[in-house]
């Protein structure tokens, strides 16, 4: 893989939480380098810290969280010092935009649709409310919006999920930034409103060559976008590799039960994969691989010493003992042996699911 | 939408009259009807000697308020029999004829205690009281009101003509009113006499005088002001001309024929305080105004700063005015008023003098400011947890940009539903303040009138606050279509 432009580095961030005077650890060091231009996507199940991580790059915590450790470079400047909302002016919305969830909900639905696009214009690039306007008739009909001209006045409730989320990612786009986060932005539309808007976003990064950070627990949608894949458990990124390695030669435990959770590869008349147990309390201070507890090939070190980061190649790297040199040998769970096959059964040539 | 608006109206009258016909049935069913005398015991004491008048003043008081259909022997023979002279002597065949007959059709027969002349006497049934209430609940004025058998020549017409101040009124000759339609300086600057209502007279308090004339029209001194008569004289005369109705001719004296070349010469006049009415109104607006100058930015801080001391601060004063009852707050306010020197109630210095109002307007505005700024709060807190705004955040958008264009218009919308319903609130509210005050308002009629057994003051009021409260509703609603765009107020089928 040649050497590409590193867009944002974030080395051992660590952000922590103050919860009724109790301290959670949210995101327990993190090290992570994007590129330009590439689609990453972060995985991982509710509370892993995927939503939390990507925060970091916007300056979004929520009032009690802090980053207590680390850096997070972004051209030149290191995003952890950068405390007020002044400090943010430039970056946040403007070279770093994210698109969240709830289109239903992201919406102020007092303000026509055609305000809340020209607003951020105005706002980041200085002009006119006319050119404004103008610039943002001709981001809606770059996302698909039919007449848009007339639509322009229109207030959110007069438009469809789909035409809402739609808007949203104008709205983040509007400025043409560097990274485009985001966050499970598929999760409240329906499945072919899904596709849709994955790809609209492909679409637009092919034109832009934004950076695009998918946050998302479905698998599927990471198999249908993403260059690589960063697997998140317990504030940690525990496997990160390109989307082929991830998915077809994966290489931690956590990674396997996540694969094999896939409800697309169920077996009919068989119970669908689940991972027992829940994740560990970030309250407390975690000893050992986080996972160990739920992990059916976990061996006594796994409960005695964090793992470091093995290198599997140039891009693929894990955080298991699996890798160790010194590790019996573990086979993944035959569910996802041959995933390729499986999930070249159940896709179309598109590459979306029709099962 | 104004076919929704139409039907919310209308469902509006309608509730509007069944509140007011259901305190028909309880104050005329309920009250023992002697209390109304309560307040008259002049009159009653006058009678004292005479008992058959004492009878007679009773039941014709009663037969005007609309308790019972009263006909003294009278009546009853002018009504029921052919041979007036033989009807009149008790113990005729004739006379034991109209009696059976007015027997058979439900009155009581009651012999007078001196003489031996008999009266016949009718309760109303509920379903009658409230018929009789609503069949001349409404008097629209028309050209053929007036029948006058010394005026034959009475020209009758509608038309559009000017005012002795030469601007542009709806005038009519054969209505009741001079002026169907009027401008004057005294809000709302419209004013009509076409549409009447009617609630009855007042009695025991206010005698002879319609109730609604009772609270509407000026208080205090009369007020001399140089007036050009309709004749083309000039002088200085206290009466509003704009009030004139048609005097009969037979009634028309030589100070009357100075002045007015037609018969509408039966006027009201200028009195030198506003009304009842009117007071209230400036009360209530005065506070209303002034809540919400205090209530909004003080919601807005606190909901700003949640969780710091300006919050804290907010939360404690509101407390305090929630938990202590207001007639102590009143006062309490009172006390701190009247040490700088404020007037302890509201004739002491009189309408004129701004000081008569400040203590009141004050208190009225602070009574209803607690709620308000809880309220206003929770809306911003609730709105500033909204996915939106944590968008608008993802945007670039500065905090106070967030809340300036986003937060506020969201916030802003149960705030002006809520609007309507304070002026009422203002105005019920103030039948405390005003009883305390002793403001001649119409807050404080209420009490007045339920203690002086004044059974109609007591309707007209139901009717006015009732009214005020459900159109209020309907205001608040209308508003909110102004500020929401997701609201349209369309019934069913009704395209927008």
């Amino acid at each position: 893989m040649e050497e590409r432009e590193v867009i944002l580095s974030a080395k051992d961030v660590e952000v922590k939480f103050r919860v009724r005077d109790r301290i959670l650890t949210a995101i327990r060091g993190i090290s992570l380098d994007i590129y330009k231009g590439e689609t990453i996507a972060i995985v991982g199940e509710s509370g892993s810290g995927k939503s939390v991580f990507t925060k970091t790059f916007t300056g979004m915590l929520e009032v009690n969280g802090d980053i207590t450790n680390g850096t997070i470079m972004f051209e030149g400047k290191d995003l952890t010092k950068l405390k007020k909302d002044k400090d943010w002016e430039g970056i946040r919305g403007k070279r770093i935009s994210t698109v969240f969830q709830d289109p239903m909900t992201s919406l102020n639905p007092v303000r026509t649709i055609g305000y809340q696009i020209s607003e951020v214009i105005v706002k980041h690039q200085k002009k006119s409310k006319a050119e404004a306007k103008q610039m943002a008739i001709e981001l809606m009909k770059q996302v698909g919006i039919v007449n848009a001209e007339n639509r322009y006045d229109d207030y959110p409730f007069q438009y469809s999920g789909g035409m809402r989320q739609r808007i949203v990612i104008a709205i983040a786009l509007a400025c043409r930034p560097d990274i485009l986060i985001c966050d499970e932005p598929t999760t409240a539309l329906d499945v072919t409103i899904q596709a849709q808007i994955l790809k609209l976003i492909k679409d637009l990064q092919k034109e832009y060559g934004f950076t695009t950070v998918y946050i998302t627990h479905d698998l599927g949608v990471v198999a249908n976008v993403a260059d690589r894949v960063a697997v998140m458990y317990a504030g940690q990124i525990v496997e990160i590799g390109t989307a082929e390695e991830v998915f077809y030669k994966p290489a931690h435990p956590y990674t396997w039960a996540l694969l094999s959770s896939l409800p697309q590869l169920g077996v009919k008349g068989e119970d669908l994969y689940a991972i027992t147990g829940t994740p560990p309390s970030l309250y407390d201070k975690v000893i050992g691989d986080a996972f160990a507890p739920r992990n059916p090939y976990a061996m006594k070190i796994d409960f005695e010493e964090e793992p470091p980061m093995f290198k599997i190649t140039d891009t693929h790297f894990a955080k298991t003992w699996l890798l160790d040199p010194r590790a019996p040998k573990a086979e993944p769970p035959k569910a996802i042996r041959n995933l390729h096959e499986r999930l070249l059964e159940i896709t179309d040539e598109r590459g979306d699911y029709h099962g | 939408m104004k076919r929704y608006v139409l039907g919310r109206i209308i469902r509006s009258v309608i509730s509007i009259m069944v509140v007011t016909c259901a305190v028909i049935v309880l104050v005329f069913m309920g009250v023992p009807r002697d209390r109304i005398f309560r307040q008259d015991q002049a009159s009653l004491q006058k009678l004292a000697s005479k008992p058959d008048e004492l009878t007679n003043y009773r039941y014709n008081k009663w037969e005007d308020i609309g308790y019972l259909d009263f006909q003294p022997l009278s009546e009853m023979c002018t009504n029921s029999s052919d041979d007036y002279a033989a009807c009149m002597v008790p113990g005729s065949d004739e006379f034991n004829r109209v009696v059976e007959q007015y027997e058979a059709d439900g009155y009581t027969i009651t012999e007078y205690e001196t003489s031996d002349l008999v009266f016949a006497s009718r309760d109303y049934s509920p379903l009658e009281l409230v018929w009789n209430f609503l069949t001349s609940f409404i008097e629209i004025d028309h050209p053929n009101v007036i029948q006058d058998a010394d005026n034959p020549d009475l020209e009758r017409r509608i038309y559009i003509g000017s005012d002795f101040n030469g601007i542009p009124a709806v005038k009519c000759t054969g209505c009741e009113h001079e002026y169907l339609i009027y401008f004057d300086s005294s809000f709302p600057f419209i004013h009509q006499n076409w549409i009447q209502l009617n609630f009855g007279e007042s009695y025991p308090t206010f005698q002879r005088r319609d109730t609604l004339e009772v609270i509407s029209s000026g208080q205090g001194e009369l007020v001399n002001a140089p007036t050009t008569f309709p004749n083309g004289t000039t002088g200085n005369s206290t009466l509003n001309l704009h009030t004139c109705t048609y005097k009969p001719t037979a009634s028309m004296d030589r100070m009357d024929l100075n002045k007015f070349d037609t018969n509408y010469a039966n006027c009201m006049s200028n009195y030198s305080s506003p009304s009842m009415i009117n007071l209230s109104y400036i009360f209530g607006i005065a506070a209303l105004v002034l809540a919400y100058l205090i209530a909004l930015p003080a919601g807005i801080i606190m909901a700003q700063k949640k969780g710091k001391w300006q919050d804290k601060l907010g939360i404690i004063y509101v407390n305090i005015m929630i938990s202590v009852p207001s007639l102590a707050f009143i006062f309490f306010m009172k006390l701190i008023g009247n040490s700088f020197g404020l007037p302890d109630k509201f004739p002491q210095l009189g309408f004129q003098d701004i000081r008569s109002y400040i203590l009141p307007v004050i208190i009225l505005a602070l009574l209803s400011t607690a709620s308000l700024m809880i309220w206003v709060r929770r809306y911003m807190v609730d709105q500033s947890n909204a996915d939106y705004v944590k968008f608008a955040r993802a945007k670039g958008l500065s905090q106070s940009e967030i809340f300036n264009r986003h937060i506020l218009k969201n916030a802003i919308i149960p705030i002006v539903n809520g609007i309507p319903g304070q002026i009422i609130l203002c105005i019920s509210g103030s039948v405390i303040t005003e009883s305390v005050f002793a403001i001649p308002g119409m807050g404080k009629m209420l009490p007045d009138a339920i203690k002086a057994n004044n059974n109609t003051m007591i309707v007209t009021l139901t009717f006015i606050f009732t009214a005020l409260s459900i159109f209020s509703l309907l205001a608040g609603d209308i508003l909110l279509t102004f500020v929401d765009p997701r609201i349209q107020l369309s019934s069913k089928g009704e395209t927008r």
